[in-house]
């Protein structure tokens, strides 16, 4: 298991480094902050002053170099709009985003799971056209549409749930993990059905069947366990996009997660805060995706003996 | 009995359900990043909702909207302070002013004030205040926008005496301080504060990042008790969403809504002192030739862009500032919509060997208004259907403003920016001086002759300032022919039955809370 997640490590270092050299590089080619912190009629010595304070007037392979010796130091910087450490402003945002994140992902899991199995075991049932219909609506209907629509019937006309923001009730949840858990609900259901229709019809299940196996052992305990795998890859990378920061919800929402954080610190220029949040989410996806790797070897011992190796 | 696949279903539900509950229920619903106390209705709470969080409440960054809109009159004070209404100003944390030598204005001081922390409001305290914010080195917003390059001696003569001097005379001096917002001596003089203290009828309580910041009465305010003790402001980026929020009871006050944001009666409008108008760069071709300028004035239909993009919410503008800004000229007419006499010019032009057909950037920044994309894109259609070749060009805030404000980018071609203008202080200085001087820091050219023309009317006062000013708006389009006026535009405010508030042409910049009482 240590050699799985050392070589998992190993691999994953230069993506990492990549993502951070990119956005390192990116963000800087995307103006001049001091335009956009100063007055209008700064003097050239003002911005200079201001460039010179926050290591913006150093060349960028400089300031390459003392941003990554600050991450060795776990030093990521100071916020340009609010003058906070950009790591404990990343810290912060996180946890509203993992929050919606597992919540929406283990309700589309369980959601897929019932109606694509079901939808697979009976082709033209309810299931099976609503497995359909999700995996239809899901992929035509854009989050920033679902969020309003849904403000305006549950919250405006039917005056059942809040708008928008946090508070102590369960009920600010619901807006943001329905519009989130839509998408992914109906691709995985899809995969789900698909996946259970290929496993129902497999030589070992015909077998199972005419042993005399009930129904519910075929379909949970030898058709499930060998459509998971193809799901499990689906649900990994809708699972990575939520944690990737779900920017549109926590925008309408006021949601105060990451992704939000992520393009307020792009709109104003904010580096630190940007590398420290794009940092923070992707250690989080390399995490996230061991963990697949290890559900993975959990469910094919073929994948769990090459892991050991 | 259970069978082995009932017991492994029953695991998986299990597993899934101590997922769900450990986001959940373990932390007993709440969300991270915010403390996730309900926000509840009654008479000691108003709750506002912003477009967005304030980057900051630094008092010398007040003049920003996001900024002034919390910290101005709430938690800071100037020491005097414009009426919206009658365009008079008023004493606050000043008793009285005057013009003490040419250059030389003495403020007396109201006495028995104290800062909210227990600090003796004094001149010390004033003097300190003005000089970090126009002095200072460390970019205060409003110093630009207030003073330009303009140094200030700034002395206290005793503890209720403060003198300011100016190196040329400054009729309005006074007006202009009324953007300073009072800290105590104490505040750093190096360096922006993020949670400032102040004189206001209101301190800061809480803040908590990304999610709410709270507000609470100042006990030790020297004026009177506001009716709500407690502020809550909240922000979210969709109007539509800001609209439910009072429509729900969620909110109480909301603020930079839209006709399409569906509030209904609960929206009140109010004329906010913006302007947009679309500005030339002259200074590349086919934009350097006057007659170029002018077609685009004929060409843009102004009556059909306030009544069906704007609802008409709106005011087909003339010049750049609104009626009840000192130097509005009530006499100006808005250019015809003629698009024949555009094509006329730019055939004029092009016969001259001016290259009308050279691709002109038209530039303009995402969020500026409601409908901004939409006027963006009625704005080019207009243009190419009288012969010019317009491309568009939508930028987020740093983006745009590179383009917009001195030193402009080199090499950038013809450009044309979609620009919205607010004259918050109430005097056109502080619209001419940095859109129509040729130096001016959004101007892109002028004459020597029009430049002394401004200067002069600068210099004026009273009746005198208004008709030097309304000279030049009625000038300017014949000499320079920089803007294509648009729309005078109007601010729509959404209030809760809760709450009686009347919104002045001041709201969208500093909106007074000590003004907000209970309805009823």
């Amino acid at each position: 298991m240590l050699t799985f997640l050392r070589k998992r490590a190993t691999t994953s270092l230069l993506p990492l480094v990549a993502v951070l050299l990119g956005v390192f590089l990116l963000a800087r080619m995307t103006g001049d902050p001091a335009a956009l912190y100063l007055p209008e009629n700064a003097t050239e010595a003002q911005k200079e002053t201001f460039r010179t304070a926050n290591g913006l007037d150093l060349p960028v392979w400089q300031q390459l170099l003392d941003y990554l010796g600050g991450v060795v130091r776990l030093d990521f910087g100071t916020s340009l709009r609010t003058g906070e450490p950009a790591a404990e402003m990343a810290l912060r945002a996180f946890p509203a985003t993992l929050q919606l994140a597992l919540t929406t992902m283990v309700l589309a899991v369980v959601i897929s799971i019932v109606i694509g199995s079901y939808a697979a075991y009976r082709p033209n049932s309810l299931a099976d056209r609503l497995a359909s219909f999700m995996s239809m609506t899901a992929a035509s209907v854009p989050d920033f549409w679902l969020a309003i629509t849904g403000v305006w019937i549950f919250a405006v006309m039917l005056g059942v749930l809040p708008t928008s923001g946090v508070d102590a009730s369960m009920l600010s949840w619901v807006l943001p993990i329905a519009t989130l858990l839509f998408r992914p609900a109906g691709v995985l259901t899809q995969v789900v059905r698909g996946a259970m229709v290929s496993a129902l019809s497999a030589p070992y299940v015909r077998l199972a069947r005419s042993k005399g196996a009930d129904s519910r052992r075929v379909v949970t305990d030898h058709a499930l366990r060998n459509a998971a795998a193809p799901a499990l890859t689906v649900a990994g990378d809708l699972a990575v996009g939520l944690v990737n920061g779900a920017v549109v919800v926590e925008s309408i929402f006021g949601w105060p997660g990451i992704g939000k954080l992520m393009i307020d610190s792009i709109l104003q220029r904010d580096f630190a805060v940007l590398q420290a949040a794009v940092l923070l989410t992707a250690v989080t996806i390399f995490v996230l995706n061991v963990v697949i790797d290890l559900c993975y070897a959990l469910l094919d011992a073929r994948v769990r003996d090459k892991a050991l190796v | 009995m259970f069978s082995r696949t009932q017991s492994r279903t029953s695991r998986g539900v299990a597993v899934g359900a101590a997922v769900v509950s450990l986001s959940l229920t373990v932390s007993a619903c709440s969300v991270a990043n915010s403390d996730s106390a309900g926000t509840t209705a009654g008479g000691d709470v108003v709750r506002i909702v912003l477009p967005q969080e304030p980057p900051t409440l630094e008092p010398c960054d007040a003049n920003l909207t996001s900024t002034g809109v919390v910290v101005r009159s709430n938690i800071t004070e100037p020491l005097v302070e414009r009426d919206p209404t009658s365009g008079e100003l008023e004493p606050l944390l000043a008793t009285e002013w005057e013009q003490t030598e040419p250059d030389t204005w003495t403020f007396t001081l109201r006495e028995g004030v104290t800062f909210s922390d227990g600090t003796p409001f004094d001149a010390e305290a004033a003097a300190h205040s003005i000089d970090r914010a126009v002095n200072g080195t460390f970019g205060c917003n409003v110093e630009g926008y207030v003073f330009g390059d303009t140094e200030l001696e700034v002395d206290a003569v005793d503890a209720t005496h403060l003198t300011v001097t100016t190196p040329e005379p400054d009729p309005i001096l006074p007006l202009r301080l009324s953007f300073i917002e009072i800290v105590p001596a104490s505040a750093s003089g190096t360096e922006k504060v993020r949670e400032p203290v102040g004189t206001g009828p209101y301190k800061i309580e809480e803040w908590q990042a990304g999610t709410k910041l709270t507000l609470a009465a100042n006990e030790s305010y020297w004026g009177d008790a506001p009716a709500f003790p407690t502020a809550e402001y909240q922000w979210r980026e969709e109007g539509t969403v800001r609209a439910a929020m009072i429509t729900n009871g969620e909110a109480d006050v909301a603020t930079g809504l839209a006709p399409e944001d569906g509030l209904g009666d609960a929206g009140v409008d109010y004329p906010n002192n913006e302007t947009t108008a679309v500005r030339a760069t002259g200074t590349y071709a086919p934009l350097d030739d006057i007659r170029v300028r002018h077609a685009i004035n004929y060409a843009i239909d102004r009556g059909s862009i306030v009544d069906s993009l704007f609802d008409g919410y709106a005011e087909v503008a003339s010049q750049l500032v609104p009626d009840g800004v000192v130097g509005h000229n009530p006499d100006l007419e808005p250019w015809p919509y003629d698009p024949e006499k555009a094509r006329s010019l730019i055939a004029e032009a092009e016969a001259d060997g001016v290259p009308t057909d050279t691709e002109i950037r038209l530039i303009s920044r995402t969020g500026l208004f409601p409908k901004v994309e939409e006027t963006v894109e009625v704005v080019q259609k207009a243009l190419e259907d009288v012969g010019l070749n317009v491309s568009i060009e939508m930028l987020d805030t740093a983006g745009s403003v590179q383009y917009q404000s001195r030193p402009y980018p080199e090499d950038t071609g013809p450009y044309l920016m979609l620009v919205q203008h607010g004259n918050q202080a109430g005097d056109a200085a502080f619209s001419v001086d940095q859109y129509m001087l040729s130096d001016g820091a959004q101007s892109t050219f002028g004459t020597d002759e029009f430049d002394a023309q401004i200067e002069a009317a600068g210099k004026e006062q009273d009746e005198g300032r208004q008709q030097a000013y309304a000279d030049v708006f009625a000038d300017e389009p014949d000499t320079i022919g920089q803007f294509a006026y648009i729309a005078h535009m109007t601010g729509i405010l959404g209030l809760s039955e809760q709450v009686s508030y009347e919104p002045n042409s001041a709201t969208g910049d500093e909106m007074r809370l000590a003004e907000m009482t209970p309805a009823g």
